[in-house]
């Protein structure tokens, strides 16, 4: 027969020990993370934490697809730039200039078979005469398989504006539901988490940015959402957890009441992660290129979200709690 | 028992009414999943108006449902977002650039008398604005025999072209500032634009305005292939429209017809109607348009001026084929998804598992069903919404079934670790679930357009997922477990698992 006092079996570890390492592997990554981000903002041509998309600058994005199927003859970068810079447009409403079109960035995708332009902001009708006009270099195009973009520079920042304000509120309503139901020390334990996650997943989005070139858009600030709400469910299960037994264990230490809880919750964190993990995985592999970083981004966060809800959270409390 | 069978026969009945309401009503797609363009238009305030409000922006709507009802564009749909904001849809493989010049245009018609005195000024703007005009238009002809392949049908006239030293000469007289590198076509254009607002310049200010229209159509003229537009005004504005007639008829100035500021016709009218004006109540515009030109224009009149301007702050638009490949590609990853899931359920938990799948699958059907009922529009963020809402769903199952075996482990009976594990785990289901929609609620108060329609795919998977988990689970798991044959712990527990479990 077991006592009341007694240590409960644990199945796999005893989290506690292992959480200097988990503390180190965490300000590790979000060293990096804001080092990554502050290059990001030093960068002349960023200039803000993270690379911002077409949604946030405003602009026009074009995707073509060659009228081609395996044939397709060889294109250059270079031989497409030029022809940008040669195209005429018409003047854009109220009589003003055509944009320049230097600046225009042009990737060649799928072996040649479909290119990607981003340029500044044009009207519809600019946007068709260069996709008339473009045909001099890329041959035929197929009109199916077209995609134009343009957000003008207000919508911009009202996305931009709307993401960051949805994001703040989001989280200000998650912490004020876990206050009320557990306490303050939980809540802020779970939101600690939470920025711990988001700094995470931007920090390598920033490096991506950086290095690759990767732009956010406003999937991306939904990718961050999702991220944040997974983030809390999963600390809460565990903070449930050491709740419910906490009238069992009353007389252990904290530190054994968290292990035990980590414990016991160990595999469901684990398999719910996977579960999880299992879909975002097959649409960043079968998904196609348009949910390709939403996927890298929400994969990162949970799986970091998975991490920080079983060495973060509950590995704090008693330190957090004996100060209390 | 009897309680058991009640709630089955609910989720029976529930899945077959899905199963006929996606039948009777089809899914929605978006427009990045079947192809079209997307326009959203910003209400720019004007005038006394400092703010846009929602009476502005519905009469706002009002003018433009008109214009686009007049394009014949196919089942478009006109949507306002927020307090000053709209969104326009055009379905499938439309040119969106026609409905944004037909859109973003006010349209604001007036009728204005040329100002006695100004007569020299006028003759020689006049001169300029044919010649130029003259010389575009036979370049666009030229250009466009040359893009459609067969020789030049115009013969070219280099008399009446416009000597490059003579039209610097001009944009400079007229103050035009010509960008660097600009062709001779761009400043033709930006020529005809400064003479077009120096003629504006010596008119009365509106006697008459497109307000007292009351029709307007389109005629080809008698000679040649251009169009004019006529119009017919309402008592009051044919009484204008004569009085106006009769103060410059026989004088020698002009009757201008300003559009949007621009000058677009300018008329003479002869010493015939000095007596009475030119009356009946009707009057065409001489613009020399092209057929589809005089019909944006009859179009935009007869839908009226708009209150205020608007200007076009985004376009979106998808291929046909692009958007059935986002499906596809959709499609198959999270199908693939769910089978992995699928198989992950049934490997590490047995007969629940099995249960767990079947009742994810009646989810996924609920699902499908309330978005047809709704309905939601689906686009590709929304699929994105659908699938991590599958994810939740699994992970209450998980929660549950993690918590019946630990039960077992302790040595509990196998009814009663079935009992105690969905009541154990409902706190933590719960609060995740909150949690999540809470993230929503935030998500769709103020995100725009593709935030939306993820925060709404996956509030509705969420709310279900409470449901499906709690009542689909546990019905048939314990309508199975009715069977003593199934009664067995090794289908909930590998074998090992329950004995070390018994010997600690």
């Amino acid at each position: 027969m077991t006592t009341p006092v007694a240590l409960p079996p644990i199945r796999f570890f005893r989290v506690s020990r292992y959480r200097r390492l988990a503390w180190w592997g965490s300000g590790l990554a979000c060293l990096l993370s804001v080092v990554g981000m502050v290059l990001c903002w030093m960068t002349p041509s960023i200039g803000l934490p993270l690379r911002p998309g077409l949604d946030f600058t405003g602009g026009t994005q074009i995707q073509l697809e060659r009228a081609c199927q395996s044939d397709c003859a060889a294109i250059t970068v270079d031989r497409l730039q030029q022809q940008l810079q040669n195209l005429r447009l018409s003047p854009g409403p109220e009589g003003a200039a055509a944009p320049n079109l230097a600046a225009a960035q042009v990737q060649v995708l799928d072996g040649g078979r479909s290119l990607m332009l981003r340029l500044p902001e044009l009207s519809p009708d600019q946007a068709a005469q260069l996709t008339d006009q473009i045909t001099a270099v890329t041959g035929p195009l197929s009109p199916a398989g077209t995609s134009i973009n343009t957000i003008g520079p207000t919508l911009g920042d009202q996305l931009l504006r709307g993401s960051v304000i949805s994001l703040l509120v989001s989280f200000a309503a998650i912490a004020a539901y876990i206050t009320v139901r557990y306490d303050r020390l939980y809540a802020a334990l779970a939101l600690l988490c939470l920025f711990h996650d988001v700094l995470v997943t931007c920090g390598l989005f920033a490096w991506l940015g950086l290095l690759r070139g990767v732009e956010v858009d406003s999937l991306f600030a939904v990718a961050l959402i999702t991220v944040a709400g997974y983030s809390v469910t999963d600390t809460v299960v565990v903070f449930d957890r050491i709740r419910e037994q906490s009238s069992v264990l009353r007389d252990l230490p904290v530190v054994d009441q968290v292990d035990v809880a980590v414990d016991a919750t160990l595999t469901r964190s684990l398999y719910t992660s996977l579960t999880t993990l299992l879909p975002l995985l097959s649409l960043i592999f079968f998904g196609g290129s348009s949910l390709f970083w939403f996927a890298v981004a929400l994969t990162v966060g949970i799986a970091v979200g998975s991490w920080s809800s079983i060495g973060i959270a509950p590995t704090l409390l008693p330190v957090v709690g004996r100060r209390r | 028992m009897a309680r058991q069978q009640g709630w089955i026969a609910l989720i029976l009945a529930l899945a077959i009414a899905a199963g006929a309401l996606l039948a009777s009503f089809p899914l929605q797609l978006g427009l990045d999943l079947r192809g079209g363009s997307q326009l959203m238009l910003q209400v720019m305030p004007a005038g006394s108006i400092s703010r846009v409000g929602g009476e502005q922006l519905e009469a706002v709507k009002e003018v433009l449902e008109r214009r686009i009802n007049g394009l014949g564009v196919a089942e478009s749909t006109l949507q306002t977002v927020g307090d000053d904001q709209l969104v326009l849809q055009l379905p499938g493989e439309q040119d969106p650039s026609r409905a944004a010049k037909v859109l973003g245009t006010t349209a604001l018609l007036e009728f204005r008398a040329q100002k006695s005195g100004t007569e020299q000024e006028m003759q020689t703007l006049l001169r300029l604005k044919r010649q130029a005009t003259a010389v575009l238009n036979r370049r666009q002809a030229r250009s466009d025999a040359a893009q459609t392949g067969g020789s030049s049908t115009v013969p070219a006239r280099p008399d009446a072209d416009f000597p490059d030293a003579e039209l610097s000469k001009t944009l400079n007289q007229l103050g035009v500032t010509v960008p660097p590198g600009s062709t001779e076509t761009d400043q033709l254009e930006l020529l005809l634009a400064a003479v077009n607002s120096k003629i504006v310049a010596l008119y009365e200010p509106a006697q008459l305005t497109g307000k007292d229209l009351v029709g307007a159509g389109r005629q080809q003229q008698q000679a040649g292939n251009a169009w004019d537009v006529t119009l017919s005004f309402n008592r009051e504005g044919g009484e204008q429209f004569a009085r106006l007639t009769q103060s410059i008829a026989g004088t020698g100035r002009l009757l201008g017809i300003v559009l949007d500021g621009r000058s677009i016709s300018e008329a003479t009218v002869g010493p015939e109607f000095k007596a009475a004006g030119i009356s009946g109540g009707g009057a065409s515009i001489t613009g020399n348009f092209t057929a589809d030109e005089a019909r944006d224009l009859e179009v935009q009149l007869r839908g009226g001026s708009l209150p205020l301007p608007v200007r076009i702050i985004e376009v979106r638009t998808v291929g046909p084929s692009l958007g059935a490949e986002n499906i596809r590609t959709s499609l198959v990853a999270g199908l693939a998804g769910l089978a992995l899931v699928a198989v992950f359920m049934v490997v590490v938990y047995r007969l629940p598992g099995v249960v767990a799948v079947v009742s994810l699958s009646l989810y996924a059907l609920f699902n499908l069903a309330v978005y047809a009922l709704i309905p939601v529009t689906l686009t590709l963020p929304g699929i994105a919404g659908f699938i991590l809402s599958i994810g939740m769903a699994v992970d209450a199952n998980v929660l549950i079934f993690e918590r019946v075996k630990e039960e077992l482990r302790d040595g509990t009976t196998l009814m009663r670790s079935v009992d105690t594990g969905f009541s154990l785990a409902f706190s933590s289901i719960l609060d995740g679930h909150v949690t999540g929609l809470i993230s929503c609620v935030a998500l769709f108060a103020l995100g725009t357009g593709l935030v939306k329609g993820f925060a709404v795919t996956l509030a509705i998977g969420l709310v279900l997922s409470l449901f499906t988990a709690l009542t689909c689970t546990r019905s048939i798991l314990r309508l199975l477990l009715g069977y003593p044959a199934l009664r067995r712990t090794g289908y909930f527990l590998a074998a090992s698992a329950s004995a070390s479990g018994a010997s600690s």
